[in-house]
């Protein structure tokens, strides 16, 4: 059986002793409460695999930070947020000016980007696995990265409050919002910004799968728990934040690496709720419920 | 007539390659930096010599190409480690032609045993304690002399003045050591290559479980290392081959250890950096170690 | 008689698609409050046309004016565009309506709330406001663009092919509610393919065949000689047309 104190021991003990454990603790609750509700919106507009290829579009803006500072993780990471904004950007005008769509467009500048990254890289001699530098754990969360973390955290919540009816509409009832009002680009514009910041904060901070994984997993298993934008919204946030303090307790107890734990962790609790969610779950429809009487 | 000029051509020949032969350096393949350092240091201007596994290379993951077996058919002396270091060289020296002299520079060392990957091997990193290398350089002097016995006099005082040399900087060494109070000398530092240095200089080398160069952390690692660290109250972590450095940054910061800087186990640096002899790096090492262990 | 100004004019308009005219040398004007209908075979331009007025085609040449400056126009494209997945509940979709009155950013008041209420009233679709929009039906998903419509309080608008398989009932439903507006004074354009109800509910009609074959009252338009000088103006584009050299 299972004393209070036992479950002290397996839950709250290693947070309380060790320092590194809570700082990874609060670093991802930061990253869930930014990438929650963007992923929602990926999810919805059908953009869950941008994440990937920003992954891949950064390096070019990693590279040339490179070759300027050589191996500064300030510069490489400055670079890559330019990168990220600039093929972003880019992306955007063509989906809006040609009749290339959405996916096209950004993997386009995604292919052009890394090719450009992989020869910049190349320049400078040596054989460096650029984006592994770049790319931090959550074990490692010194300061700067808190802060970094949060303030990402703090300006996507604002900026999705503002953005937020423009950008529902955008998604929506694109040609409504074309002919009512003139905000449609700079909305769309907004919500790949904040993308790009939430995945460059991300990857320094975290690596490539956990920010990725991170933004979109939750998502995909909020759609089982709730019918509105908000309730997904919230859903998704809580679920990362779940998984990051699963994940974190078990690779201390289990040493399994954490970042994989922690997404191996969202992972569960999404097929869990394909299963078992309340809205549209499997089990939900195929067991017999008695109809509502209109 | 023919015939007497071609016997005048074939004795012109065989004076000249002869004279030639006395004027050129001895062709030389050293497996690695440190062993092609000491044989410059003991051969001077008689040796040309050539490296396999070049500064900065790491000899473990070494994988020997076509060119090198061109570089040790034409050569006359080649110089390896032995203990086990160079696993794939036996081979490329059975496909040699040229039949060199093989020298085993740690011939003669006491060895000890050392557990690698999980299995129990001979500890070849010899060169980390100065006495032995002391040994590699008289291996390496007694073969240059066998090869070319003209100039034994130039190898014999190339290796008095090394070995007097080594001898120095063994006795700076324990001097250094001796300065940091005895409850401090330990490290953890994820090189397993300093086996020998441990056992002739008192400095105690702990490995880190789990947080190594290639796989991902985990949390109870870093919880294992960072309690290590702080329950034996080992003063400093050497961990510059962790894939990220932030990592080791955060395992010294929250164990109250301090971060050591570079040290080199297996091979020099290149030549502008600080490590581009031998007695450089072992200089290096030690001014590395007082700097994190002194109080 | 009234002197009725014109709402909407349209001067020697050329709308196309790569160059290709979609709608050739259109002239002529839209009478403030009047209620007309476009109709003709596929292809005729009529989509292409609502697009220019509602401001989201530029022209090939000729232009399009609107009586004073500010002419507020609503316009209900045909529904292909509208995310059926996205979690938006009946409420919040027509509350967009009025984006023109509060913009992104503005408060809405009790007023909006009570004006969005009624207009879910006016179609039918009371108690429906926290449905989300991907369990509606397509009838009741076209209340819901009309709910919104009335919501714009526009004075001119514009609706493209709104009955495509939609049940009878709530054509007749929304139906009512266009001779509603048109009773309020507004300005209302409708593509359409039910001659029936043209013939019902519209006094005026254009017949537009890529150039128009007739425009005017309904009953002088809609006739057998007209529909068939349409389809006969109907053909594929030609790959080889030379540049058009009517003058301007």
């Amino acid at each position: 059986m299972t004393t209070p104190s036992d479950l002290y021991d397996l839950v709250i003990g290693p947070f309380a002793e060790f320092a590194f454990m809570r700082r990874g603790l609060v670093g991802v609750l930061a990253l869930s409460l930014g990438a929650g509700p963007i992923g929602v919106f990926l999810m919805l507009r059908r953009m869950s695999l941008v994440g990937d290829a920003m992954a891949h579009a950064i390096l070019p803006g990693a590279a040339l930070g490179y070759l300027v500072a050589g191996l500064s993780l300030g510069f490489m990471t400055a670079g890559g947020l330019i990168a990220g904004f600039v093929v972003a950007l880019l992306a955007g005008l063509v989906t809006r000016v040609t009749v290339l769509k959405e996916d096209a467009a950004l993997a386009s500048f995604y292919l052009i980007s890394l090719a450009g990254g992989v020869v910049l890289v190349s320049l400078r001699g040596s054989n460096v696995d650029l984006l592994h530098v770049l790319f931090g754990s959550v074990l490692a969360l010194d300061d700067p990265t808190l802060l970094m973390l949060g303030a990402s955290a703090s300006i996507s919540l604002v900026v999705l409050a503002v953005l937020f009816r423009p950008l529902v509409l955008e998604c929506v009832d694109p040609l409504f919002l074309r002919t009512v009002g003139k905000s449609g680009s700079v909305t769309h514009l907004g919500f790949l910004a904040l993308v790009v910041l939430n995945l460059v904060a991300g990857f320094h901070a975290l690596g490539t799968l956990l920010s990725v994984g991170l933004m979109m997993l939750p998502a995909f298993a909020a759609r089982f728990w709730s019918a509105t934008l908000e309730g997904m919204m919230a859903v998704a946030t809580l679920v990362g934040i779940m998984s990051g303090c699963l994940g974190i307790i078990l690779s201390y107890h289990l040493g399994t690496p954490t970042g994989p734990t922690i997404i191996l962790c969202a992972g569960a609790i999404y097929l869990v709720s394909i299963l078992i969610g309340r809205r549209n779950g499997l089990l939900i429809r195929f067991l017999p419920r008695a109809h509502l009487s209109a | 007539m023919i015939t007497r000029l071609v016997l005048l051509a074939a004795f012109g020949l065989g004076i000249s390659t002869s004279t030639v032969g006395a004027i050129e350096p001895i062709k030389t393949v050293a497996s690695f930096s440190i062993l092609a350092d000491i044989t410059k240091q003991i051969g001077g201007d008689r040796v040309s010599v050539d490296t396999l596994v070049g500064p900065e290379e790491d000899a473990h993951v070494y994988d020997p190409t076509p060119r090198d077996a061109v570089k040790i058919a034409v050569a006359k002396l080649v110089v390896i480690n032995g203990l086990g270091f160079e696993g794939w060289i036996d081979r490329l020296i059975k496909l040699s032609a040229g039949a060199p002299k093989v020298t085993i520079a740690s011939d003669g060392i006491v060895s000890h045993q050392t557990t690698i990957e999980g299995h129990e091997r001979t500890d070849p990193h010899a060169w980390q304690d100065l006495r032995n290398v002391q040994i590699y350089a008289r291996n390496i002097a007694e073969s240059l002399i066998q090869i070319d016995p003209d100039h034994e006099t130039l190898y014999r005082a190339n290796l008095a003045r090394y070995t007097e040399e080594l001898a120095t900087l063994d006795q700076d060494i324990r001097s250094a050591i001796s300065a940091i109070p005895a409850e401090r000398r330990k490290i953890v530092t994820t090189h397993d290559a300093f086996g020998y240095f441990a056992q002739a200089y008192g400095i105690e080398m702990i490995a880190p479980q789990g947080v190594s160069t290639e796989a991902e952390a985990s949390a109870k690692d870093v919880a294992r290392i960072i309690r290590q660290v702080k329950s034996e109250k080992i003063p400093a972590v050497f961990l510059e081959n962790v894939s990220d450095h932030r990592l080791a940054e955060r395992i010294a910061t929250e164990s109250g250890a301090r971060m050591g800087g570079k040290l080199y186990s297996d091979a020099l640096s290149k030549e502008n950096a600080p490590a581009g002899t031998y007695i450089a790096m072992m200089k290096t090492n030690i001014r590395e170690l007082t700097k994190a262990l002194m109080p | 008689m009234r002197n009725r100004s014109n709402a909407i004019t349209v001067r020697d308009l050329t709308l196309g698609y790569d160059r290709h005219p979609a709608v050739h040398h259109l002239d002529g004007c839209f009478a403030a409050g009047s209620l007309t209908a476009i109709i003709g075979p596929n292809g005729a331009g009529k989509s292409t046309l609502l697009k220019a007025l509602a401001g989201t085609l530029p022209p090939l040449s000729g232009s399009v004016s609107f009586e004073g400056s500010k002419a507020k126009i609503a316009y209900l494209p045909q529904s292909a565009d509208i995310d059926h997945d996205f979690p938006i509940s009946v409420e919040d979709l027509v509350t967009t309506g009025l984006w023109q009155k509060t913009g992104p950013f503005g408060a809405f008041s009790q007023h909006d709330r009570t004006t969005v209420l009624e207009a879910l009233d006016r179609v039918g679709l009371t108690g429906f406001e926290a449905r989300i929009l991907g369990t509606l039906s397509g009838g009741q998903l076209q209340r819901v663009l009309f709910a919104r419509l009335m919501v714009q309080g526009a004075d001119i608008i514009l609706i493209d092919e709104p009955f495509a398989a939609i049940d009878t009932k709530t054509v007749r439903d929304l139906m009512h509610l266009v001779r509603h507006w048109h009773g309020e004074g507004r300005t209302i354009l409708a593509v359409l393919h039910d001659m029936a109800l043209v013939e019902e509910y519209f006094p005026d009609c254009l017949m537009l065949a890529r150039e128009p074959v007739a425009w005017g009252k309904t009953s002088d338009v809609l006739t057998a000689d007209h529909l068939a000088q349409a389809r006969a103006m109907i053909e594929a584009n030609d790959p080889h047309a030379d540049l058009c050299e009517r003058a301007a």
